[in-house]
């Protein structure tokens, strides 16, 4: 086995959960101008359903199906019921609101399912590709593959799309849009579904190869925000990023040790943070 | 003033016998939600089987048993709260039903009592503590794993450990009783939110290596074995006894290795058990807990037995339980019967041993004992 290769792989499977969280965050972030902690929630909740509806006698495909509706059906449900109505509350109480949301998932999720971790097969079975010393799995393929075509498509659709363009719009200045015929509503229920649908897809994807429990949820949000963060919130930048923050950690785990990897990879955020806002004085505004 | 002492003397007196006579309350530290809830709520369900079979009984001495627990999230400053509440509460003794960190963060605080019984295998007691740990350490498991390579004629272990306090634990162990016994440890350490253990695996399963072992458990655990499945190694690969569940074989059922083997207490095996009344009170507990929870009992199940057991010794024998001292004295002298016997010294605070220890392996389900590497 080549040790370089399995970390090239194993660098781009992880890479691919970065930006299929990331992308979620940033387009709820520029559309809604939140920053949604209970994001990673869609991932736990598609794995934990998933896992107790097969495990129920369904049939895998449809437990998946039925689970990422939840899914996507909680972020809507965030959205609609708790947080448009406060509208007008200020943007750091909204995001404590979705961080008392990812509670209340977690609190949710041990009643379903109990405290242990669960799993449940893969959708894409067979045996596994073996290239230059190293091996992915059929599964592991579609992550990637999904992972980072799904964020890229979402970064095309906003960048060059008429209704893409809406959802930007409606977080630069709502009222602007709003008399500019944008339905800003229906903008953002849009943008939490998708990056709803796209965790739950994550999770349908990665949680057969490991394993998922009720507290899944914030840890996955994080790693989403790093990828974002790092991507300074633009849609293509987390593409890249998650792509970077992927091989990066899986080189660090592999040459360095797992030990390394937390200081080297918020070592990383925080330098980005810094060289990103080199031009920002105290009180905000920009340095000549 | 001669009255006036009368009455003092008089109410405390009354109070003492209060004391003696009420329900014991047992304190109980354990984390039933966060990252270690499935240890807690496992400890947890052995020890409200016991304060309720004692109870229904009309409980011990004619005292009823109270057993308080507090959720310490397996949080270090939590888990102290929860043992401070309970001091004040005058609790009998302490189960220390958590995890490494916060097991750590507790000992210094029965300097002076009361008992503090520990079931897991990752924390030492010193021997002039109150702290009694019932399971064999993390040492005597890694030795008999040296012991079963030595009898397979091995000497080269991989070994995937995760970056918490339990996995620093588990490679302190591994470095010392492989060193000592001049075998070979190719160590990799994985992430406690790894997605994905090929990296770590590719590390240390060269061809050269006959048998990886896993010190993860719970759900990382779970990654180490699919990443081992997926790469297609033919090593057996050993998990830690944290992994001895129901709930982790139907979790990877479907994606185990060609051999998958583990350490746990024998008790887990019974009919592996020399002792017959060890057999029949380890037989005996396997059956009442599968009545009670309709599931099979685990290896973290069996060592909250052991530890109600040494409870229920001091409970019975000492005559007043709430004397840390006498019951300390008490357990460094007797031996007690449990599912498997625990002695302590006054020298020794832990109350098995590696003799305690057998290698199990999954087959069609089930643990039993394994059987050598070809």
């Amino acid at each position: 086995m080549n040790l370089l290769t399995q970390a090239v792989i194993s660098g781009l499977m992880i890479g691919a959960v970065y930006a299929f969280l990331g992308i979620g965050l940033v387009l709820v972030y520029r559309t809604a101008r939140i920053l949604n902690l209970a994001h990673g929630e869609s991932f736990a909740i598609t794995g934990v359903a998933a896992a107790v509806l097969a495990k129920s006698g369904l049939p895998l495909a449809a437990a998946l199906a039925l689970a990422i509706l939840i899914a996507v059906a909680f972020a809507l449900s965030l959205h609609r019921f708790v947080l448009r109505p406060r509208a007008e509350w200020p943007a750091g109480t909204l995001i404590l609101i979705t961080l008392g949301a990812a509670f209340v998932v977690r609190g949710v999720l041990i009643l379903v399912a109990g405290t242990d971790p669960v799993s449940f097969p893969v959708l894409f079975s067979g045996a596994s590709l073996r290239i230059a010393g190293g091996v992915i799995p059929p599964q592991g393929i579609a992550l990637v593959l999904l992972g980072f075509g799904g964020s890229a498509a979402v970064a095309v659709y906003l960048a060059r799309t008429r209704s893409g363009k809406q959802l930007l719009a409606a977080a630069e200045n709502p009222y602007a849009a709003e008399l500019l015929g944008v339905n800003v509503e229906r903008a953002r229920l849009t943008a939490y579904g998708i990056g709803a649908l796209l965790g739950a897809l994550a999770g349908g994807l990665l949680i057969p190869l490991i394993a998922v429990d009720f507290q899944s949820g914030l840890a996955m949000t994080l790693r989403g925000f790093v990828a974002a963060a790092i991507a300074g919130m633009s849609p293509i930048g987390v593409v890249f990023s998650g792509l970077g923050l992927g091989l990066f950690e899986s080189w660090v785990g592999a040459y360095l040790g797992a030990l390394y990897q937390d200081p080297v990879m918020f070592g990383l955020l925080i330098a980005v943070a810094l060289w990103q806002s080199r031009h920002i004085r105290f009180g905000g505004t920009r340095r000549a | 003033m001669n009255r006036s002492l009368l009455c003092t003397l008089l109410l405390c007196a009354a109070g003492s016998i209060q004391a003696q006579s009420g329900p014991i309350l047992i304190g109980e530290v354990a984390p039933l939600t966060g990252p270690a809830a499935t240890v807690g709520t496992r400890l947890n369900k052995a020890s409200k089987m016991w304060a309720d079979e004692i109870n229904a009984k009309g409980g011990i001495n004619g005292r009823k048993i109270e057993l308080v627990t507090c959720n310490d999230e397996a949080r270090p400053e939590k888990a102290v709260a929860c043992l401070r509440d309970m001091q004040e509460k005058g609790a009998a003794m302490i189960f220390g039903n958590s995890l490494t960190a916060s097991l750590r963060a507790m000992q210094p605080l029965v300097k002076q009592g009361p008992l503090l019984l520990i079931p897991s295998p990752n924390v030492v007691p010193p021997a002039d503590s109150y702290a009694f740990q019932v399971s064999p350490s993390d040492l005597h498991l890694t030795e008999a794993i040296a012991k079963y390579m030595k009898e397979n004629g091995l000497n080269k272990i991989g070994m995937v450990a995760a970056t918490d306090a339990s996995g620093e634990v588990g490679v302190e162990s591994a470095k010392k009783v492989f060193g000592d016994q001049k075998m070979e440890l190719r160590l990799a350490r994985i992430d406690l939110r790894a997605t994905d253990a090929s990296t770590q695996l590719a590390n240390v399963a060269g061809q050269d290596i006959k048998l990886v072992y896993s010190s993860y458990t719970g759900g990382g655990a779970v990654t180490v074995v699919k990443s081992f499945k997926i790469l297609g190694l033919p090593q057996p690969l050993m998990v830690s006894y944290g992994n001895m569940s129901e709930a982790f074989v139907s979790l990877i059922k479907d994606v185990a290795p060609p051999r998958l083997l583990g350490t746990s207490v024998v008790a887990l095996v019974p009919e592996h058990l020399s002792n017959a009344g060890e057999r029949s009170r380890a037989q005996a507990f396997l059956d009442a807990y599968a009545k009670r929870y309709s599931e099979k009992p685990d290896m973290i199940n069996l060592l909250g037995k052991a530890e109600v057991d040494v409870a229920e010794a001091v409970l019975r024998k000492v005559s007043n339980p709430a004397d840390a001292a006498a019951a300390k004295k008490f357990l460094e002298s007797t031996p007690i019967e449990s599912i498997q016997n625990q002695r302590f010294s006054p020298t020794n605070h832990v109350g098995l041993d590696a003799s305690s220890v057998i290698i199990v392996e999954l087959k069609d389900g089930n643990w039993v004992k394994a059987e050598p590497i070809k």
